[in-house]
């Protein structure tokens, strides 16, 4: 079931064993039958962890989601409640106490805060009046969610705005705790590198806690040898680009929550046609995405222009393999065939299946629209321009596009102009108010404060130099058999995986000068490992590094860190770490703030 | 915090207030293109008021853009131009408008006339 956890060089699968037995605990404590009350926003990441049918093993019944009023009716002895400490949500469920106690039901009430319980939250509950009606109130530590073979995230959606916007620094706490848990499991990680402040506050705490525990030792065999945080806000430009791998289109056309994709139904509706079509599906299709699918393991991270290729390839495989069953004579063929049948036949509606997702992007990549865009995002990124006013971007202004889109390219402009001059600016701000509403005075404000657009002051743009050091820009990429990263962006390369590429070869130290132009500190710590602990590496023996990125990262970073993986000069192995996966949109969209006047 | 406060005002009068506030915060703040702005706001919020007197249909919290589109789909060029001019709307987007009302409400003889 979560095989694909395991296939990677870090098993991954032991941090999810773990987070399960926790959860197991927890129910066991609610002796009898159960009934969950859901918070929403959780149980995308909990379907992660633990399937429905584990819960059901103890014994839990019925499931709702948190709403306010009265509770749904369940003959059920405990009622829990999996929230994340919200006090808006607290008031919600101080509500559904109430309206219970009228009913008189004797049941057993539990809160599960995910991820820590807050101080604050009981204080509300108490404040209520419902505090005491309480039997358990406990925290489920959900921190790092194993979410592929190399791949963990928190799934905390606000942590860019709550770092670099809202200085919260609460998930940088999280994010700390969930580095220690992962050093219980795996050992003690020799190194940490970082770049960036909230980088240096994760590193920080991270090395108090372990002082704090100073008496027991982990004598474990680390199985990481380096740790990278990095900050999102070291490099704002990556995820403001058009993602170009095969997953990352998926995310940035339909949007991938939780390792799910929703589809547009009409295109997977062929098994029905028998029935002449009468009832086509109206549901969206819902595919899960993972390694754990042979052939999506094999394309999601290449350049979609290189996906066509391998499709028609594994199709002509396919089929040549039904074929085998002609040839099959003696008794044993023909039995070793039927053998292998189940296996080809998941691989031939895999393929089905991404053939359709290819098609329906293709639709869209071959569109004026989106060729017009790119073509803009690039001039940008190899500097062309981008201290006048564009007009590709006015059209769009005029044309009423999308928000989102429009202030993922002036963004991007002003990152790569290292800020606009306050004219361009200005204009560029006017424009947005008088087309889609003054209420968004407040967006751009939040956007100039992380620093995602501001005005030119004084000092030159350094992002000329930072691109010539850093070769963010390949003439050349060769898309269908990449030799370097910048394939993930057709031609840009990932400023952040980039750092990381440098930090294992040939060290920070050649790139001292660019590392002072981007923003925060630099740094690099030790910790100490317990004598007879120091890994003895063989030759040839790969090194693991851990990048965490703080703020969030993409799907094409992931693909171009998978690539440096596999590179075999590249001596070093990535498993990726992050709040949350964004793409430019949903990033945007969690610095948006939405206003909405009551009408007159 | 003014300007969010103002949303929540029912009322046109009180909402002006809190937005004044806004813009005198602003001020204080010398951020003088928020300031500019939400003054804008307050005068299109009046101009849409009369519009909505006038005309008798809503007008109160569309954009710009979007008072200015309906008022050209309804044909009133005149206030819409009086529109333009008082908000120093760029040519370029002034046209992309008026061409993309026109053709909507399928007025070719005005479109023609451009």
């Amino acid at each position: 079931m979560a095989s694909h956890l395991s296939y990677g060089r870090v098993n991954l699968n032991i941090l999810r064993e773990a987070a399960r037995k926790e959860l197991r605990e927890f129910l066991d404590k609610c002796a009898g039958s159960k009934a969950i009350v859901w918070d929403e926003y959780l149980t995308g990441p909990f379907g992660l962890i633990a399937q429905y049918s584990l819960l059901k093993e103890h014994e839990v019944e019925k499931m709702f989601t948190l709403k306010p009023g009265r509770l749904p009716v369940a003959d059920v002895k405990n009622i829990i409640f999996f929230v994340r400490p919200r006090l808006e949500l607290m008031d919600i469920i101080a509500e559904n106490v109430v309206s219970e106690d009228r009913q008189r039901s004797p049941r057993d009430l539990h809160i599960l805060f995910v991820p820590r319980r807050s101080l604050l939250c009981e204080q509300r509950l108490k404040e209520r009046g419902v505090l005491a009606s309480f039997i358990n109130i406990d925290e489920y530590i959900l921190d790092l969610i194993p979410y592929d073979g190399d791949l963990l995230s928190m799934e905390s959606e606000s942590a860019f705005r709550e770092c670099y916007l809202e200085n919260d620094q609460t998930s940088l706490y999280h994010t700390a705790k969930g580095l220690m848990t992962l050093q219980a499991l795996y050992g003690t990680i020799p190194q940490i590198f970082g770049k960036g402040e909230s980088a240096r506050h994760v590193a920080n705490m991270m090395l108090r806690m372990k002082r704090e525990f100073a008496g027991s030792q982990n004598q474990i065999l680390p199985v990481f040898d380096t740790l990278l945080l990095l900050d999102r806000n070291v490099d704002l430009l990556t995820p403001l680009a058009t993602q170009l791998t095969y997953e990352g289109l998926i995310d940035e056309i339909y949007g991938i929550t939780n390792g799910y994709v929703k589809l547009p139904p009409e295109k997977f509706s062929q098994k029905k046609q028998g029935e002449g079509g009468k009832d086509l599906p109206t549901e969206p299709k819902k595919l899960q995405l993972n390694s754990a699918e042979e052939l999506y393991a094999e394309i999601r991270d290449k350049n979609f222009n290189a996906v066509g290729a391998v499709l028609s390839k594994k199709a002509k495989i396919i089929s040549a393999a039904f074929e085998e069953r002609h040839n099959a004579k003696t008794v044993g063929e023909i039995k070793q065939f039927v053998s292998q049948l189940p296996h080809m036949q998941a691989a031939r509606s895999s393929l089905a299946n991404h053939t359709s997702i290819a098609e329906l992007i293709k639709d869209i990549t071959t569109s004026e629209a989106f060729f017009d865009n790119l073509t803009v995002e690039q001039e940008f990124m190899t500097g062309v321009d981008t201290d006048k006013v564009n007009s590709y971007i006015e059209d769009c202004i005029a044309q009423k596009d999308p928000l989102i889109k429009i202030l993922r390219l002036v963004c991007m402009q002003s990152v790569c102009n290292n800020g606009l001059k306050q004219k361009v600016l200005d204009h560029y701000k006017r424009e947005i108010l008088q087309t889609y509403g003054y209420e968004h005075i407040l967006t751009l404000s939040n956007l100039e404060k992380t620093g995602l657009l501001k005005p030119q002051i004084g000092t030159r743009n350094n992002y000329p130099t930072i691109r010539k050091t850093l070769k963010l820009w390949m003439e050349d990429v060769n898309e269908q058999n990449p030799n370097d990263i910048s394939y993930v962006y057709s031609g840009f390369a990932p400023l952040s995986v980039r750092l990381a590429q440098l930090l294992a070869r040939p060290g920070w130290r050649s790139i001292e000068e660019v590392l002072k132009m981007l923003p925060g500190p630099h740094f690099e710590e030790r910790q100490q490992l317990p004598s007879g602990l120091h890994k003895k590496r063989q030759q040839g023996e790969n090194r693991t590094t851990l990048v965490f990125f703080l703020g969030g990262v993409t799907y094409a970073e992931i693909a171009a860190l998978r690539f440096l993986s596999q590179m075999e000069e590249g001596g070093t192995e990535y498993v990726i770490a992050t709040t949350k996966l964004i793409n430019g949109t949903s990033w945007i969209k969690s610095l948006m703030d939405k206003l909405e006047a009551p009408p007159f | 915090f003014y300007v969010r406060a103002s949303y929540r005002e029912g009322k046109l009068e009180a909402r002006l207030a809190a937005l004044q506030s806004a813009v005198d915060e602003y001020n204080k703040a010398k951020n003088e293109f928020a300031a500019k702005a939400t003054e804008e706001q307050m005068r299109l919020l009046r101009f849409q008021r009369r519009m909505q007197e006038e005309f008798d249909r809503p007008f109160m919290d569309y954009s710009l853009q979007e008072t200015l589109h309906s008022l050209l789909m309804e044909g009133r060029i005149r206030p819409a131009e009086q529109l333009y001019k008082d908000f120093r709307i760029p040519d370029k987007r002034y046209w992309w408008l008026k061409i993309s009302a026109l053709a909507e409400k399928e007025d070719w003889e005005e479109l023609e006339k451009f």
